[in-house]
């Protein structure tokens, strides 16, 4: 460095300035030579250099290369894929205690290669902190351990795809490698940019750590159509993705229909607010918001709210803590730009900024700047900017400041120390907010051992914990609910637009009129909206009934009705979640012997057997009015000091499309897993059998069940699935029905992201499902109910 | 020196309103070190800064005028000529901050500086140090004597009676009066922090220790069974920030006691930047309490310059 010659020591005495600080990348050079600079595919347990492959260049942030990456071609991937098919035959037989071991033993590889593995992550530009992949490892072999033990009758899935966009961390590609590793599946990495170099380190390290070869295969080139061809191959069992929004969407519509389920965690972009309350400590949240909000590389995108009363004292503090500040690099040539309109936007709508000093007048870096005095509607909070900007928002109470929380985080500053007055509210204050993780008094910890799911709109799986594993597992019992097909060419614009044949009298001839039913919204019993009806018809074709025809207009006024109610009920205390569903179960055996018709009406099945039907249903319902407060969370030891609490909760409101079998059993025992565990559910019946699920309203109406919980449409299966997908307050959809359905749900629910549990109908033994459920079925009916959230309370 | 503290009505809302979150704190404590990568030159201009800080100090029952003598000595040239010319800092009248002794040895303090034609300024303890539990007229007298003995600085101890059972006022009029005893003589409070409980009463009592007129707060006696800590500095020094920011007076940190070595006080330096900027780098607004840490880095320069680790005795002793 030329400045460092001429700078004597009596000028440094004077200026008291730090020194240049110059990091060694050596190590990590070496190695990048012995692979001579191209790096190649990592597939079954050794690097591969096809001939005449496209190669793509790997930049350090001064722009220089540092190495090539191949451009994998579909002749690549099947190879990969192929090599971890035949891996997962001898990974997964092998005892729990040997892949334990084994994962264990990846531990002092990764050790031996830490310093070549972080000096990679510098040169690739992403920061990764080793000691947390080391906490990574240790943790989930102690899953890999205890897999059978402690969940027994899941099986792994197989082959899982681990898909990460080009911004995503090393970290959260590992948070999904390692537990699918852990619970005996092999897995197919494909990195994006920034992880390609160190995802390749750790496959070669692991493998000469005793990885079995073929178990982790890494595939690098364009991550979204690798992706696809992935998904397509059908040795593939399942996908799952972590990184932004944006590519997490299209690699949903890209997969749709190929009969794979995908799982997005969209661990990139959210907006999360930090909130500061008066009673904080001001000085150590202002140190919390410096560290975190103006980082080069930063995993969302900060919201500070601020309270009032402190808001003078906060900004006094941000001006003295940010004078110092350099200014921050930008990570993309055209960001510049971008940031200079956003401020000068921000400052025409009368925000005052605070600056360490004057951007330079050109350039591809930005000083820390906050921009005092927005509004939510300010487009900078919409949709925010990149660069070192952080929007300031005041708010005046804890109840307002909380309702500005938004997505996947958010950092609570309130009074430490003193967990006597105030912390009664802050445990009041996590239902409010609807965010994954909460760290109060404290930001950006993170530990495996947490779940983490995304609310709103930001994942539909989990991460970490327990609670994470179950995305890599199936019940032993049953096979796959998707069967594997290439998509179909479905018009998405007009699935479910068709009308239902209109029912027109038959004559006079008839003697007995088909009864009318009714649908349930709101707890009150109604007709379509439309008005008109189809008719059901009997095992023998004549027309049994009518039911109402319900369409878009009909879902939405039963998701109102539900939303408006589910708060409520999800806040009740399970206790009393638990009284109301016994006196459903009461209610139904008052009247199991009108159910009994129906069913049998319906379905022409022996009186002995829709007996049988309706007293199963109403085990059911004991069964899960009984689990409502036992299924609970708690605290979890973390390695850090303080404690973790991870919490169920409920999704919301949940979209449920019946399968035709068991028309009765099937349908109570969905409604009520979803019911218990808090939420609200808007019931479509199988067009085939409604009859039954229609008479079950005499049974709601007579129980506590508050009116909106539950409401049941009738009407076309497309239809109805087409108005469910496209409404966005809707944050899971259960469905049994048609491939075609399945594809639409899986190319539509991307954005807005849903949690989708798809079946179709060609099941073999459906039957078996409902009436003897394995102990593993149930557990992933109440996980697929719930989400979780973590809370973080450091304590003195 | 600046212009001094002139110290403010007690406030006590806003010292009742003082919050500290512990783990914020202790995380933050845990950052600093790393934050200074310093090598070669700026490693020893930093040092040499550090050596302008020191307090160099003894405190010790067996103190006599011989060794007293010794260290005022080795205060006005803490660094040995040879190792100074060689960075060309030779001529830049590089001395320790002050000398710090007991108010008995004050006398032959100031008359070995006076010798030496030095302008050092002589420190001593008072106020009962170390444990202040001598009654109020007693403390009061000995911050006297130590003034009129030639004393230009004064490190009283507060009551840590008063401060543990929160009686604000008491401990306010109690520094209030031995300010005003000290006259022209700086004051710097020991809060003895080891003895203080929690971070939030430590920032209560450098509040209450400001707004009565110090013009330094400072950690610990050294006698106490922890003394100055990192985190316990974060705390004092954002409370001297908070101070500053609604008063405008600048109030300078002491951290003393258990600094030996040439990477903490670098450790301190960092801390001090970090928290409150380049101002509060010079001796003005920063000391630190030593004995054996000049030494130390003494060493380090010695390495700098040389490029050899010293044995202890190749430095001039103190």
């Amino acid at each position: 460095m030329a400045g460092s010659t001429i700078k004597t020591v009596y000028d440094i005495f004077q200026s008291m300035d730090y020194g240049p600080t110059s990091s060694s990348t050596a190590t990590a050079q070496a190695w990048l030579e012995h692979q001579s600079g191209a790096l190649g595919l990592f597939i079954d347990g050794r690097f591969v250099l096809p001939a005449g492959r496209q190669t793509c260049s790997v930049t350090d942030s001064s722009g220089g290369s540092v190495c090539t990456t191949v451009c994998a071609t579909d002749e690549d991937v099947s190879l990969s894929v192929s090599s971890g098919a035949s891996g997962f035959k001898a990974w997964s037989a092998l005892p729990c205690h040997v892949r334990a071991k084994t994962l264990l033993g990846l531990v002092s590889g990764l050790q031996r290669y830490g310093q070549c593995l972080s000096e990679l992550c510098d040169l690739a530009q992403s920061p990764s902190s080793f000691s947390a992949l080391v906490r990574l490892l240790q943790y989930y072999s102690g899953w890999a351990q205890l897999r059978d033990t402690l969940l027994p009758d899941w099986t792994p899935r197989g082959l899982v795809a681990v898909v990460v966009s080009d911004d995503c961390s090393l970290y959260s590609l590992m948070l999904k490698a390692l537990p699918a590793l852990a619970m005996g599946n092999t897995v197919v990495v494909i990195p994006g940019v920034e992880t390609a170099i160190p995802a390749l380190l750790l496959a070669q390290l692991f493998v000469e750590a005793g990885l079995p070869a073929g178990v982790l295969n890494v595939v690098t080139g364009n991550v979204l159509s690798l992706a696809s061809t992935v998904a397509q191959n059908p040795l593939t069992s399942y996908v799952t993705y972590s990184g932004n929004k944006n590519d997490g969407e299209k690699l949903c519509r890209a997969t749709a229909g190929m009969g794979v389920p995908v799982s997005l965690s969209i661990s990139l972009g959210a907006t999360c607010p930090f909130i500061i309350f008066e009673s904080a400590d001001i000085d150590s949240a202002v140190d919390g918001v410096i560290e975190t909000a103006f980082k080069k590389k930063r995993e969302c995108q900060w919201l500070l709210c601020v309270q009032e009363s402190v808001l003078d004292i906060v900004v006094a503090r941000l001006k003295s803590r940010m004078a110092g500040m350099k200014s921050v690099p930008l990570q993309k040539e055209g960001d510049r730009r971008l940031v200079d309109a956003a401020v000068e936007e921000a400052q025409q709508q009368g925000a005052t900024l605070i600056q360490p000093c004057a951007p330079s007048p050109s350039g591809a870096s930005y000083p820390p700047t906050v921009l005092c005095g927005m509004a939510p509607s300010c487009p900078c909070v919409v949709t925010p900017p990149p660069g070192p900007l952080l929007p300031l928002l005041s708010f005046r109470s804890q109840t307002e400041g909380v309702t500005l929380g938004k997505d996947n985080h958010a950092v609570l500053c309130d009074q430490a120390q003193t967990p006597t007055t105030n912390t009664p509210s802050l445990f009041t204050l996590r239902y409010f907010l609807s965010v994954g993780s909460v760290w109060v008094n404290s930001h950006s910890v993170l530990d495996p051992s947490l779940p983490l799911s995304g609310h709103k709109e930001s994942s539909n799986c989990t991460d970490g914990g327990k609670e994470g594993l179950f995305q890599f597992l199936r019940p032993s019992s049953s096979s796959p609910s998707l069967p594997r097909s290439s998509p179909t060419s479905l018009d998405y614009s007009r699935f479910g637009t068709a009308t239902s044949a209109a029912i027109i009298p038959q004559g006079p001839d008839s003697s007995s009129c088909p009864r009318s039913y009714l649908q349930y919204v709101g707890g009150k019993q109604c007709k379509s909206e439309s008005g008109s009806s189809v008719s059901v018809l009997a095992p023998d074709g004549a027309v049994l009934a009518y039911c109402p025809d319900a369409g878009r207009k009909d879902v939405r006024n039963a998701v109102e009705a539900a939303i408006k109610v589910q708060p409520g009920w999800m806040k009740r205390s399970p206790t009393d979640r638990a009284q109301s569903l016994f006196t459903l179960a009461k209610a139904l055996e008052m009247k199991r012997r009108d159910l009994a018709a129906s069913l049998h009406s319906q379905t022409g099945l022996s009186l002995e057997e829709v007996d049988k039907e309706v007293e199963l249903s109403i085990a059911q319902l004991y069964d899960w009015a009984a689990r409502c407060d036992k299924e609970t969370g708690g605290i979890l030891p973390v390695p850090q000091s303080g404690s973790a609490l991870s919490i169920p909760e409920a999704l919301g409101v949940v979209g449920v499309v019946l399968p035709d079998s068991s028309p009765l059993l099937s349908m109570v025992s969905l409604l009520v897993a979803a019911v218990a565990m808090g939420n609200a559910v808007v019931m479509v019946p199988s067009p085939k059998n409604p009859l039954p699920a229609l008479e079950f309203i005499q049974v709601l109406q007579s129980s506590d069940i508050p009116a909106g919980v539950v409401n049941i449409l009738t009407g076309g299966r497309d239809q109805l699935t087409q108005a469910l997908a496209n409404h966005s307050v809707i944050k899971a959809i259960w469905y049994w029905g048609s491939v075609e359905g399945c594809q639409y749900l899986q190319h539509t629910c991307a954005s807005p992201l849903k949690n989708l549990w798809l079946h179709c109908l060609e099941e073999k033994d459906g039957g078996r499902v409902w009436s003897q459920p394995p102990p593993s079925l149930l557990e992933e009916r109440w996980r697929r109910a719930v989400q979780w959230k973590s809370v973080w309370i450091p304590t003195a | 020196m600046s212009a001094r503290n002139p110290g403010i009505p007690l406030d006590l809302e806003w010292v009742s309103k003082v919050r500290v979150n512990t783990q914020a704190v202790l995380k933050r404590a845990q950052q600093i070190p790393g934050r200074n990568k310093n090598k070669k030159q700026w490693q020893a201009a930093w040092l040499l800064r550090a050596v302008t800080c020191i307090d160099l100090t003894t405190l010790a029952g067996d103190d006599t005028p011989g060794n007293v003598h010794r260290l005022c000595m080795k205060a006005s040239q803490p660094v040995r000529a040879d190792l100074l010319q060689s960075m060309d800092m030779h001529d830049k009248g590089l001395t320790t901050a002050a000398v710090c002794v007991y108010p008995s040895r004050v006398a032959d303090a100031v008359k070995t500086l006076k010798a030496a034609n030095s302008r050092l300024p002589v420190a001593s303890v008072a106020t009962g140090f170390p444990a202040g539990q001598t009654p109020l007229k007693t403390r009061l007298e000995e911050v006297r004597l130590a003034v009129q003995d030639g004393a230009a600085e004064i490190d009283i101890v507060i009551n840590r009676t008063l401060a543990l059972t929160g009686q604000w006022e008491a401990m306010y009029a109690e520094i209030c009066q031995f300010r005003e005893a000290c006259g022209e003589a700086h004051m710097k409070s020991i809060l003895a922090v080891g003895e203080l409980g929690t971070f939030t009463n430590v920032y209560k009592a450098s509040l209450v220790a400001m707004m009565a007129g110090s013009d330094f707060i400072k950690t610990s006696t050294g006698k106490e069974p922890v003394n100055a800590t990192y985190p316990v500095a974060i705390v004092m020094v954002r409370a001297i920030r908070d101070y500053f920011l609604r008063t405008g007076h600048k109030v300078g940190f002491k951290p003393a006691g258990g600094i030996r070595t040439a990477k903490e006080s670098l450790v301190w330096l960092t801390l001090m930047k970090e928290e409150l900027g380049d101002e509060w780098l010079r001796p003005h607004l920063f000391r630190l309490g030593a004995s054996s840490l000049l030494a130390d880095i003494e060493r380090q320069i010695y390495h700098y310059v040389t490029g050899h680790y010293a044995a202890y005795h190749e430095m001039p002793m103190a």
